[in-house]
């Protein structure tokens, strides 16, 4: 039997140890992840801008191409250009800076980037939506970051949720079904942003808002409804600054 | 003592075949199920837990003489604690897009039972050396079997081979599209956690009936 001065001694000692090699651990590896985690974010405002692939292969080439393609810049609600760290702003709870990411060829608009951000079941998650020059339809969605429940929740993330933004089912009169992507304004050119809708959306002629509309997650609503609630939040803060592009070609 | 004696062999090859940790005790199946959609995720996960269960099992070994009777579970959930997170970190740091793929499994690494189940029934009573075989060998059981499952699911669900890189997996292969233009279709139902139970529950048949296990009735 060990005495109850050498129990506390021993278990004081172990977590001395464990806790040196544990901070001894992060610290000579966080500067690594830190690139990681500053590469997994350009890299997912790259993909919902829809570029291609085999640009985003290291973090070197994420890196290179977010530079030669990516107008990055911060505006405020009003829909004007404000100085800004734009790495350090912090998305879910500034309102007074926005950071917008703009894809640019030849001094044209390509799209656009939002980043979106909000509460889902568990966490917070955050993404990115990307606009056509239009300012209407999607151009891509992507989520980086998130607690959800994996298989659940955290579908989100998934190629198939994703792809629901931009493939709205349109038949043409031949029959055939072509794709077209979702749009977040509606015919009088207000945003009413996505809706994720649950058990799926339906497609019938008497349903006008399916194109505002997206399949849910099954056993995930409460995430979808987190997402349907800060898609329509977010994007109304940048309502101003996505009124001038689509009117003036700029901000 | 001589490492490689006939004892020393029983060590680890018994949890591989008759005595496999996910086979016939079934243990660590959560995490066996849920790592098994793809095969690099298999493998990744395989050398985590080797370099967990050996490390923990040579660990706790070498203090088990100075642990006192009545705190031992807590030593053993902080040294294991301590080293999943270190492979976690190293996961975040070196092979960040495994590392988010694994998600929490990593993590849960912490909880898989095989690993508290060695500490307790094996190195708090064996010196360092056998201790590690036994970690070795049971991490090789539980990696053998994840493997063998991905494999499978991988192949039939989602049609592809995928090996580990640094970035989001390498195809070794892929079924060629002629063969689904044959009419060929991947099972989707494998990518699923159903899958994983059937394909589970045929490996753990064939392997039963191969190390000649009987239950009793």
């Amino acid at each position: 039997m060990y005495s109850n001065n050498y129990t506390l001694f021993f278990v004081f000692v172990v977590t001395v140890v464990l806790g040196t090699m544990l901070s001894f651990t992060k610290d000579s590896v966080k500067d690594l992840q830190d690139q990681n985690l500053k590469a997994d974010v350009q890299k997912t405002i790259l993909r919902s801008l829809n570029f291609d692939e085999g640009l985003l292969v290291s973090n070197e080439s994420i890196e290179q191409t977010f530079k030669n393609y990516i107008d990055a810049k911060c505006v405020n609600i009003d829909g004007e250009i404000v100085n800004c760290n734009i790495e350090e702003v912090d998305i879910e709870k500034n309102e007074e800076v926005l950071p917008i990411y703009i894809r640019m060829n030849d001094d044209k608009v390509q799209g656009i980037a939002l980043p979106v951000a909000g509460k889902g079941l568990w966490s917070t998650i955050f993404g990115y939506i990307a606009l056509n020059p239009d300012t209407d339809s999607v151009l891509g969605i992507q989520f980086y970051k998130h607690g959800e429940t994996p298989g659940l929740g955290g579908e989100v993330e998934k190629q198939w949720f994703t792809d629901n933004f931009v493939n709205h089912p349109v038949k043409q009169q031949s029959g055939e079904i072509q794709y077209i992507p979702k749009r977040i304004r509606d015919n009088s050119g207000k945003i009413v942003s996505i809706k994720v809708v649950k058990g799926g959306v339906d497609y019938s002629e008497s349903n006008n808002a399916s194109i505002h509309q997206v399949d849910g997650i099954s056993g995930a609503t409460v995430t979808a409804d987190g997402v349907t609630d800060f898609l329509l939040e977010d994007l109304l803060r940048y309502e101003k600054t996505l009124d001038k592009i689509r009117d003036y070609g700029t901000i | 003592m001589e490492l490689f004696n006939s004892e020393s062999k029983k060590i680890i090859s018994d949890p591989i075949n008759v005595n496999n940790p996910i086979s016939l005790q079934v243990l660590g199946i959560c995490s066996a199920l849920a790592v098994t959609i793809r095969l690099d995720q298999a493998i990744i996960m395989t050398l985590a837990v080797v370099f967990v269960l050996c490390s923990s099992n040579v660990i706790l070994s070498l203090i088990r003489n100075y642990i006192p009777t009545r705190v031992r579970i807590v030593i053993m959930l902080s040294v294991i604690a301590s080293l999943v997170s270190v492979v976690d970190e190293l996961l975040k740091a070196y092979l960040y897009d495994m590392s988010k793929q694994l998600s929490v499994f990593v993590g849960l690494i912490i909880t898989n039972c095989i690993i508290m189940g060695r500490a307790e029934a094996f190195a708090l009573k064996h010196g360092p050396s056998k201790a590690f075989l036994d970690g070795l060998g049971n991490s090789m059981g539980y990696g053998l079997i994840i493997i063998v499952v991905s494999f499978f699911r991988e192949l039939f669900g989602a049609g592809t081979i995928t090996l580990p890189d640094g970035g989001a997996g390498y195809v070794l292969w892929r079924i060629p599209d002629s063969w689904y233009a044959a009419g060929y279709e991947n099972i989707g139902l494998l990518v699923l956690s159903p899958g994983a139970f059937i394909i589970l529950g045929l490996v753990i048949w064939i392997q039963r009936e191969f190390a000649g296990v009987e239950e009793d009735a």
